[in-house]
């Protein structure tokens, strides 16, 4: 049996999501995180809110929280440009945390979004985001884990890259 | 045509313990006739919507009221969908549409040719309708409530408000956590994480 498919990969980020204490996911699909959500979606330990634009929920997210939800966005790196401003004024000014779990679409080996690749980290840099970048699998409880905690402490968003290899994509 | 303080005027006495989400012009107008730790005042253009939706979602059973304008609401239809898939009966949603962007010096907003309370149909909410004086806004805003149906009521109001009113006097932060300490002693439930002070 595969022990690297998109599939099982997507069940270990789900279950460390769980172990970091998020119950609550809004999320727009990248096509490498389409098993991923899938698990979210079937697990009702997560309230699941698919979304048309990243930027909303942000706001979807921030609601969530203060009525004492922990909740992560899932979402390709071009739909963290999308929520730029809502991160700076919303979440930034409000000092709301939230886990942003975006897919590193253009990161090596990753063809197609160079150009998203490019601007990811020094973007998230320039808005004085914390980001890790979650190459492998066992990785995964402790880096959600720590970045949910940090989140939590430091009431900012903090966002963890997930890469073509931690998600099992071809 | 009245200004959306008469309408906020003659909801405020109806609106409980709901929370209320508002932005620009409108807060100062809502802290005014509504004062409570459970008013929230957004920073994002747009977001009113989306924010309400999250407490909605997150608490069920407590009335969440939107209070949004045009220019806010043309900013985030693709809001519009999200909340509606969701489908929270528990929120109100409220659209004062003066065709401008109010605090942002008047420029003139689409809102005089799109019709909000079509897109919000359209987008998927069980009602969404206009209305054209502050007794039928009432009776409207009275009716959501007990129906418990997601909800939009759209009014068109002359832009500006009273001189008089009251400056807000707190930031998005001190907001925030009386906003959160108000739903926790309304809801009797812990959400403020103190964090790792919590534990020296």
């Amino acid at each position: 049996m595969e022990t690297n498919s998109p599939k099982i990969c997507a069940a270990a980020i789900a279950a460390g999501l769980k172990k970091a204490g998020i119950d609550f996911v809004a999320t727009l699909p990248d096509e490498k995180m389409l098993e991923l959500i899938r698990a979210v979606e079937r697990d009702s330990g997560f309230k699941h809110v698919p979304l048309c634009r990243e930027e909303e929920g942000i706001g979807i997210c921030a609601g969530a929280y203060l009525a004492g939800k922990h909740a992560a966005l899932i979402m390709q790196n071009a739909g963290f440009l999308n929520s730029c401003n809502a991160l700076t004024t919303t979440s930034l000014q409000f000092q709301i945390p939230a886990l942003l779990l975006i897919y590193y679409a253009g990161d090596i080996g990753d063809r197609g979004f160079t150009t998203l690749g490019s601007v990811t980290e020094p973007v998230l840099q320039g808005m004085g985001i914390r980001y890790y970048i979650l190459r492998r699998r066992e990785e995964i409880d402790e880096t959600l884990c720590g970045a949910q905690t940090l989140a939590d402490d430091s009431k900012r968003p903090v966002a963890v890259l997930l890469t073509r290899t931690v998600l099992g994509a071809a | 045509m009245m200004q959306r303080y008469d309408y906020l005027k003659a909801i405020a006495p109806d609106a409980g313990d709901a929370l209320a989400v508002c932005t620009g012009w409108a807060a100062r107008e809502w802290w005014a006739v509504r004062p409570s730790d459970g008013n929230l005042k957004t920073r994002t253009l747009g977001l009113v919507s989306s924010i309400a939706a999250g407490l909605a979602i997150a608490l069920p059973r407590r009335k969440v009221i939107a209070i949004d304008g045009d220019g806010a609401f043309l900013m985030n239809l693709c809001g519009l969908p999200t909340i509606a898939l969701q489908n929270p009966g528990n929120l109100i949603h409220l659209l004062f549409d003066n065709e401008v962007y109010e605090a942002s010096g008047g420029t003139a907003t689409a809102s005089r040719i799109t019709d909000a309370a079509a897109l919000a149909r359209s987008a998927g909410y069980k009602h969404a309708f206009w209305v054209l004086a502050p007794e039928e806004f009432r009776a409207a805003f009275l009716q959501a409530w007990k129906q418990n149906e997601l909800t939009l009521i759209a009014v068109k109001v002359e832009p500006g408000q009273p001189k008089d009113l009251p400056p807000l006097k707190l930031d998005e932060i001190e907001n925030k956590y009386r906003f959160m300490r108000h739903l926790e002693a309304s809801e009797k439930k812990n959400i403020l994480n103190p964090g790792f002070d919590s534990k020296i």
